[in-house]
This record gives structure tokens, C-alpha cells and sequence, in this order.
């Protein structure tokens, strides 16, 4: 006899499954894969046969590590076209920024790095000052790529990558679309209190889960 | 009349014009935006992606500051900011453990009865009334416009309620209407332009608004019309760099609502920061209105 493709295992199978259907808010379960979500997906190109249908299926079959690391997760744009053509009203986009979030929880090497690095240097930014300052933010951004690259001296990409954006760089600086002035809010420091509130719930929510 | 705004990081710096135009246009209108005081970033779409408390707990401290401030509207032009906004205000009244659990952060508190506004839910009662026609003053009808709206405006994360069509927005269509411009029909309208995408997985976001530039080029359009800066930023910088990669010739302005608005009711071009696009866009205003003044 073959071993099964998918076994169920109930101590991993089900608390992942519960697990990204509590923090997404998002009824898995209600799926019946009729694919609309599929048909019109803006990165269905993109993602080859990784279609958001295919995603929940991989969830509710408790497959972990696929779920985690695959092309629709990291290329979705959030655009949720999938969500407002869905019969049973699930937004795809609020399964993958859940598995993006869980796959950062993980220490997981995301398949895009840049895109965690992009949105981790963005909310970084607006939580130092209250407001984001797109030079301050884009240059923490390419810093966190950069090493990223350098941990596997990959440093011709550095170059490219900070070559391409001097470029955007310096047509944005000539149209009058660069800023130099400072932004930040007196408030930041409940800003900072809210953020710190933040962590403490995702440890509370970490523990009970572990 | 005084309304509350919002203009969001971006509209203070890489999108600085829209900024610029909003307040005019609004002034133009008689309505004073005021921008409430000592606002925070609400996080955009990055937030959410990061952690969902932190996602409604931004855009809140800002509610409980217009709300603090006595308002009860307040117009957020930037549709990144007014999605999460709104889906924080709706979040938080589904949710009164969450609402509070916030205010016991932030000094001004939020109780829930602010309406948020998108730049088109603002202007539409104003250009629609009788009174507005008189205001316009330059007529631009050799404009072929396809309005853009992309994702944010009628699709959100949560169920919130959406003030226009959700795959098929008339909003900007009706104020152009109210200008005299015909914005042509196209399929493009709520297609995504890859937002951030274009910065942290470029190749995709090409591909994506070389199939937006597409659709209106085979249309005959001449230009777009957005309300959103990341859109107008997205096909604006990158036009090039798509078309070059996809054998498009053709280069169209990317205009936000409030300039055409803007130059319509007479505002010059420089006051309107028309020089701050990556694809010209001040020369095919005087085109589209030289045509005319030649059929006279
Ligand atoms: S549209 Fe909804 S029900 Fe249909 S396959 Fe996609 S997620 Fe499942
Ligand atoms: S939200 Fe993500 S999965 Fe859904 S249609 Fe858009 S890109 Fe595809």
C-alpha cells in the first residue's frame, strides 16, 4: 500500500487551520473551489498555478510549509478582487498577509524578502517619527536588502538594486517630487504606546497558541 | 463651510502637488479643508501586514483627533489613507473591546461618529449642484480621459459601505461630466497597478500596469484621471520604463481628479504644480483646448 499524499495528523493539521482562520477572519472552510478568486486574480500570470483557491485548500489541508512559502503568498498585491467576487465572502489577501505575518513569527526566509523588508521598514518608520519619510524609510529599505545580499555576497545585486533607484531617485528630485523637510508628529509617543500595546498582544497571542 | 482633512505622508512629500491642488480646488469650491492637528501616519497598507492592531490603532489616534476637534466629516484624498480609515472606524464600532483597548493610548479619543470621505464622495454634491456650472470657465473637450481608479476606492479588507460600484465606480466619471469632459469606457478601471510592488517586486508591477496602459491606448484615450498617488506615482515614473519593456509607444499624462478640476475652474497651471509630472501633462491641457477655440 502507498502512503497517502496528505496524511491527517490532528495535533498540526487543525491548529493551523484554526490558526490562520482566527487571526485572518476568514471562514476557510466555507470554500467549495468554484475559482472565481482563480479567474481573476491580478497576479494569476505572476503565480503561475498558485491560485487563491489553491492557497485555502493547502490550509485546510494543514500543509504548513507549502502554505507558507509560495509564490501567491508573497506576490499578492492586496488588491482584493479575489475577496469581492468570492461567493462565500473570504478575502484571500487577509489569508496571505496572516501567512506572512506567521512565516515572519517562524524566522522563515520569505520567498520575496524584499517585500517583508519593504513593509517592515515602512511601519518602522512611521512608528519612529509618527510619520513616514519616504527618503528615511527607502533607505532603511535598501539597507535591510542589502545586507540580505551581503550575507551571501551577492553584492553585484546591491549595486544594481541602488543603481535603479538613484535613477528614480534623480528624476524625482528634478521634477520637484523629492522632499527634504522632516516630518514627524509631537504624538509620536502614543504612537509608540500603541505599538508597544501591539507587541505585548502578539506575545500574549503566541503563548496561548504554543 | 469647514471640513476636516487628512492629507497623509505622501501627500506632504513625493505627491506634495496633490496637496497643493486639494486645498485650492476645495477653496475655489467655498469649503475650507482643515487639516487636523499633529496627525499620524495611518500605516498603509504595510500595517496590516505587519500586525492588525497596530493596523486600526493608527488610523484611530487620527478619528479621535478630528473627532476631539468637533468635526463631522473628514476628507482623506489619498485612497490608500481613506481605505484604512474607514476600515478602522468600522472595525473599531464592530468591536468595542478593540476601540477601547486603543483609547486607553491616545489622549483623544474616539467615539465613532466622524463620516470619512473620499476627494470623490467630497466634490460630487458641490459640482453636481446648480450653482457650479458658472465656475467652470475653461472647457477641454479634445480630452480623452479613462478614469483609474484602482483597488483601494471600492474594494476593502472588511465589509465597510462602499459609496460607489464596486467593479464598476461612476464617481469620477460624474465629475468630469460636470466639467464638460466625456471619460471614455474602458475595462482597466479598478485593475491593480501593483502599489508597493513597484518598489519591492518590480517586474510584476510592470507587467501588470503595461496591461492597464493597454487597454487605454487601444481605447484611444490621451491620458488617465486617478485620485490615488500611489496609482498616479505608479504609471506616472514608470510609464517608460513599461512601455519601452512592452513596445508601447504611445506616453499619457496620469492627472489627478483635482487638476483637471483645478484648471477647468480657471487656476493656472503653476499654481497647480502641472510641471511635477514625469509625462508631461501641461501640454496636451493647451492642446485640448486650442482644438477648440480653432472650431469657433
Ligand atoms: S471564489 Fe471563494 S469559494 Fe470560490 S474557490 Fe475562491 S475562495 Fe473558494
Ligand atoms: S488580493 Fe491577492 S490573491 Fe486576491 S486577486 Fe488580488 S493579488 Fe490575487
Amino acid at each position: 500500500m502507498t502512503a497517502p499524499v496528505h496524511e491527517y495528523i490532528p495535533e498540526t493539521t487543525k491548529p493551523f487551520l484554526q490558526e490562520v482562520m482566527e487571526r485572518s477572519g476568514q471562514m476557510l472552510t466555507a470554500c467549495y473551489q468554484c475559482r472565481r478568486c482563480a479567474a481573476g486574480c491580478t497576479v494569476g500570470d505572476e503565480t503561475g498555478c498558485f491560485t487563491p483557491n489553491l492557497l485555502i485548500r493547502t490550509v485546510v489541508l494543514g500543509d504548513r510549509e507549502t502554505a507558507l512559502n509560495n509564490e501567491l503568498v508573497w506576490k499578492c498585491v492586496s488588491c482584493y478582487t479575489c475577496g469581492v467576487r468570492c461567493p462565500n465572502d473570504i478575502q484571500t489577501a487577509r489569508i496571505t498577509e496572516t501567512l506572512k505575518k506567521m512565516a515572519k513569527e517562524r524566522h522563515a526566509q520569505p520567498l520575496q524578502p524584499k517585500v517583508a523588508h519593504f513593509h517592515d521598514a515602512f511601519v518602522e518608520s512611521s512608528i519612529r517619527w509618527g510619520r513616514v519619510n519616504e527618503m528615511e524609510f527607502m533607505g532603511f529599505y535598501e539597507l535591510k536588502n542589502a545586507l540580505q545580499e551581503a550575507k551571501v555576497n551577492n553584492y553585484e545585486a546591491i549595486v544594481d538594486e541602488l543603481k535603479e533607484q538613484a535613477k528614480l531617485g534623480l528624476a524625482m528630485f528634478k521634477l520637484g517630487r523629492m522632499h527634504f523637510g522632516f516630518q514627524m508628529a509631537k504624538g509620536r509617543k502614543e504612537v509608540k504606546a500603541l505599538y508597544k500595546k501591539a507587541k505585548r498582544k502578539r506575545a500574549a497571542s503566541s503563548d496561548a497558541n504554543a | 463651510m469647514e471640513i476636516a482633512y487628512y492629507p497623509g505622508c505622501s501627500l506632504q512629500q513625493s505627491s506634495a502637488l496633490y496637496d497643493v491642488q486639494s486645498r485650492r480646488i476645495f477653496e475655489e469650491l467655498g469649503v475650507r479643508l482643515m487639516e487636523i492637528e499633529d496627525w499620524s501616519c495611518c500605516g498603509a497598507t504595510s500595517a496590516g501586514k505587519v500586525d492588525d492592531f497596530l493596523a486600526v490603532a493608527l488610523p484611530a489616534r487620527n478619528i479621535g483627533i478630528a473627532e476631539d476637534a468637533g468635526f463631522t466629516e473628514m476628507v482623506i484624498p489619498c485612497s490608500a489613507c481613506y481605505s484604512r480609515t474607514l476600515v478602522a472606524q468600522q472595525r473599531m464600532a464592530d468591536d468595542t473591546r478593540l476601540k477601547e483597548d486603543i483609547n486607553e493610548e491616545i489622549g483623544k479619543k474616539v467615539r465613532g461618529n466622524l463620516k470619512i470621505s473620499s476627494i470623490l464622495e467630497s466634490l460630487l454634491p458641490i459640482v453636481t449642484a446648480k450653482d457650479f456650472k458658472p465656475k467652470v470657465k475653461r472647457q477641454f473637450r479634445e480630452l480623452k480621459p479613462v478614469c483609474y481608479y484602482g483597488c483601494m476606492l471600492t474594494r476593502f479588507p472588511y465589509t465597510v459601505p462602499v459609496p460607489d460600484r464596486v467593479e464598476n465606480p461612476r464617481g469620477m466619471e460624474q465629475v468630469l461630466d460636470a466639467l464638460g469632459i466625456k471619460a471614455l469606457d474602458w475595462n482597466y478601471k479598478t485593475y491593480c497597478c501593483g502599489a508597493s510592488a513597484a518598489v519591492n517586486d518590480n517586474q510584476t508591477s510592470l507587467s501588470l500596469m503595461s496591461r492597464i496602459m493597454k487597454d487605454a491606448v487601444a481605447r484611444g484615450a490621451n491620458c488617465f484621471v486617478v485620485t490615488c498617488p500611489m496609482c498616479q506615482m505608479n504609471m506616472d515614473a514608470h510609464q517608460n520604463a513599461f512601455c519601452e519593456k512592452n513596445d508601447i509607444e504611445a506616453r499619457l499624462p496620469v492627472y489627478f481628479i483635482t487638476e483637471l478640476l483645478g484648471a477647468a475652474m480657471g487656476i493656472a497651471p503653476e499654481e497647480l504644480q502641472l510641471d511635477r509630472h514625469f509625462i508631461d501633462g501641461a501640454q496636451l491641457l493647451k492642446e485640448s483646448e486650442k482644438d477648440e477655440r480653432k472650431e469657433k
